[in-house]
């Protein structure tokens, strides 16, 4: 029985793995178009940018989640995810990918923005190209600053990963679930506890580790 | 500023209002539900994992008394069969966004599946009853005596429907295997549930072995819900009266050790209707 | 022949005007000294020359070369402006150190920088890459800090992160040394070791313009005095003349504030 439990569970969690992997692959470089918009000198695309961050930031992933799967295909008549577990699995990713760009863009851009002008300026009067201050001097000033908000975020993004079951996505919690509807066995979903557990844990001591490894200068 | 906090307010308004414009017209639409369905080739029923009815084996395939005529409907009009899970509280909005073109699971016949769903008729019957410690059951012989218990039931079920009926004091959880958990846990005295259900989880051998029932509250109908408007409906019932009366769903109910409660078929009289 | 020559320049911001049309010129080797009170329009001049602010009026020459014309600005594209930032250094009041280099590092990032991506800009063309490192060591031996090249910028002090930047802009070798109030931002007891610095500077001929408070200091040091008030230039000369026999009652009354000056 355990060992059931154990490959029905890890068979979850492989998938609450992807989802975590694939949300952050797609939502730090969006994060990072984001923030760019929301900086922008053009205003149109500026506000509409923020605007877009207000309605994802001011609404709950659940709901996220089922505008985006059952939208389409109440909307418009047609489901464009395609039935199964595979178009679940894609809205999944687009919701999370959509939600978690919009709070790290936010987080880029208040890292960005506390870096003194001076920097740049700094770099300026020594005749440094703009590429050349953002690499070279930017960069790793912003990094540090947003290690920690962003180890808050992708530690929330884990636990936040079994809100999908909401539409029926079959990762980790769903697994545990399943053995309570079925088989009336109520200890596999607590367990899945485990693995969250022992998943953040690893994050926090990678994040750490990051953290001291950028202590040798302070900003 | 002001401005334009009032113009995003009335853009979101604006986007409510085309939302249930677009729902509307779709809900309005009537060509062949039937011959849309044959045209993909599949048809996805909506299920959950709700023993004897649609259940996975230990090989992981989808087995129980609805699945297989499922199985059997679907070969019918030519096509194969997925079965897809669901959370059972969207089920409505599953149907309607097409990410399933039935809800085929035990479902109980209410008002609101009735009104959201094109259903065919009765084929199982089913009943709502209440479990609770099986050493307290001597003590609650019937529904009158169990006006000072606490009760869990699952939102928007029938369970629910008839505690409310009954005045009972309950409390709303996600389905109805959590009720269970709220009984065993002991955070509620009881909890109302389907029949079937309460006689596939609880006693030897599962999670709840010292939970038991002994009273029921309401009886109530099995029935498969199609899309609104839909033909399938029709000719799915057309099949089930016919597997009524040829002994097709007895022999079935059989290998589920006979859990299910087949419907009397309908008389003659009344198919005219 | 000036060196550097400033002619009319102009700058608002909105509808604040804070320079006026302001010239002046400056000789090879000589020590300008800007006084004045806050908003004066001081720091703006200095912004202007390194570009860090587009004037609205104005030209700037370098030698024979105009640098800047307002009547042309458009003209001027990201590259030409850096080259133009090169004839100068600036020194911030706030040092504006890179926090994540060494004191040797902050020194050389631009040099090796300059010298990988466009050599042909280098005003060090003479120091093959190899011996950077060497040449950024000998100027903060200038600036007697040779023994904190390994320290990062929070393990300095206020005076010691100011001598890093004062030879992180010297590593350029550029024309003119302009220093933006360099000791504002320090405790009294460490303002010394840098304006010890910028003395020997001076007396090593070192073309530089030093906006500042320290009017001792600017006394003792400087070939030549501005006094700005109000975005114009209220009074200019040699700092006998300026300190000792003021005309403007504006500037009569500025250094009144200033007690403690013999």
């Amino acid at each position: 029985m355990f060992a059931n439990v154990l490959s029905a569970l890890s068979i979850g969690f492989l998938k609450t793995l992807e989802i975590f992997g694939l949300t952050l692959v797609g939502a730090i470089p969006l994060g990072l178009l984001i923030c760019l918009g929301a900086m922008t000198r053009i205003r149109v695309v500026k506000y509409v940018i923020r605007f877009l961050v207000w309605v994802i930031r001011g609404t709950p992933l659940m709901l996220q989640l089922l505008v985006i799967y059952y939208g389409p295909g109440l909307i418009i008549g047609d489901n464009w995810w395609g039935s199964g577990e595979h178009g679940r699995f894609i809205a999944t990713i687009v919701a999370f990918i959509i939600n978690y760009a919009c709070y790290f863009s936010e987080i880029f851009r208040g890292g960005i923005q506390s870096i003194p002008v001076g920097q740049q300026e700094a770099g300026f009067v020594l005749g440094l190209t703009k590429a050349q201050i953002f690499f070279r001097i930017t960069l790793l000033q912003v990094v540090k600053r947003i290690v920690p908000p962003m180890s808050n975020e992708i530690i929330t993004l884990v636990k936040d990963t079994s809100l999908s079951r909401i539409i029926a996505l079959q990762e980790l919690i769903w697994a545990g679930q399943s053995f309570m509807k079925s088989a009336g066995i109520i200890w596999p979903l607590f367990f899945t506890g485990i693995y969250y557990l022992a998943f953040s844990g690893i994050l926090t001591v990678v994040f750490n580790r990051i953290e001291k490894k950028l202590e040798f200068f302070r900003v | 500023m002001k401005s334009k906090k009032l113009l995003s307010v009335i853009v979101g308004i604006m986007c409510m209002v085309l939302l249930a414009g677009a729902v509307s017209v779709y809900a309005g639409e009537a060509a062949s539900d039937l011959a849309a369905i044959q045209d993909k080739g599949v048809l996805v029923v909506g299920i959950t994992d709700f023993a004897p009815m649609d259940y996975k084996d230990e090989n992981g395939n989808w087995i129980g008394f609805d699945a297989e005529l499922a199985e059997a409907f679907a070969e019918i009009i030519g096509v194969d069969v997925e079965f897809q899970e669901i959370d059972w509280d969207n089920k409505i909005l599953e149907l309607n966004a097409g990410s399933v073109d039935c809800i085929w699971n035990g479902m109980t016949l209410t008002e609101e599946v009735a009104e959201a769903m094109e259903c065919t008729g009765t084929y199982a019957l089913n009943a709502q009853v209440v479990v609770m410690k099986a050493d307290k059951l001597a003590d609650y012989a019937d529904a009158e005596s169990m006006a000072d218990l606490s009760f869990a039931v699952e939102a928007g079920s029938a369970g629910e429907a008839v505690a409310q009926e009954a005045g009972f004091e309950i409390n709303s959880v996600q389905n109805q295997a959590a009720a269970l958990m709220e009984v065993a846990a002991g955070t509620s005295d009881a909890c109302v549930i389907d029949k079937t259900m309460a006689d596939a989880m609880t006693g030897e051998g599962t999670s709840y072995a010292d939970l038991g029932y002994a009273v029921s509250l309401s009886s109530e109908e099995y029935v498969v819900g199609f899309r609104k408007g839909s033909d399938a409906a029709a000719a799915l019932d057309e099949k089930i009266q016919e597997w009524i009366k040829d002994g097709t769903m007895a022999e079935i109910s059989a290998k589920y050790d006979n859990a299910v409660s087949i419907a009397e078929a309908r008389d003659a009289a009344e198919e005219a209707e | 022949m000036s060196l550097l020559e400033v002619n009319n320049l102009k700058k608002s911001f909105g509808k604040n005007t804070v320079l006026k049309g302001v010239s002046f010129s400056l000789d090879k080797g000589q020590t300008l000294s800007v006084i004045g009170p806050s908003g004066g329009g001081k720091t703006t001049i200095l912004r202007c020359l390194n570009f860090l602010e587009i004037p609205d009026e104005g030209t700037v020459k370098v030698g024979d070369e105009i640098i800047f014309d307002a009547a042309q600005t458009a003209r001027l594209s990201d590259r030409e402006i850096r080259k133009n930032r090169l004839h100068f250094g600036l020194v911030f009041q706030d040092f504006n150190l890179f926090p994540q280099y060494t004191a040797l590092g902050n020194i050389m990032l631009a040099p090796k920088l300059q010298a990988a991506s466009s050599p042909e800009m280098s005003r060090e063309k003479n120091i093959p890459p190899e011996r950077i490192e060497e040449y950024c060591l000998e100027i903060l031996d200038r600036v007697g800090l040779a023994d904190k090249k390994d320290h990062y910028p929070h393990q300095l002090s206020g005076g010691q992160k100011q001598r890093v930047a004062i030879a992180r802009a010297m590593a350029m070798n550029p024309e003119i040394l302009f220093f933006d109030e360099p000791t504002s931002a320090l405790d009294p007891e460490l303002t010394g070791e840098v304006l010890k610095v910028i003395r020997r500077l001076s007396e090593e001929k070192m073309t530089m313009i030093i906006v500042t408070h320290e009017m001792g200091f600017a006394k003792n040091v400087s070939d030549q005095i501005i006094f700005m008030d109000n975005g114009l230039i209220a009074e200019q000369g040699t700092p006998e003349e300026v300190f000792n026999h003021p005309k403007n009652p504006r500037t009569l009354e500025f250094l009144r504030g200033y007690t403690g000056l013999e």
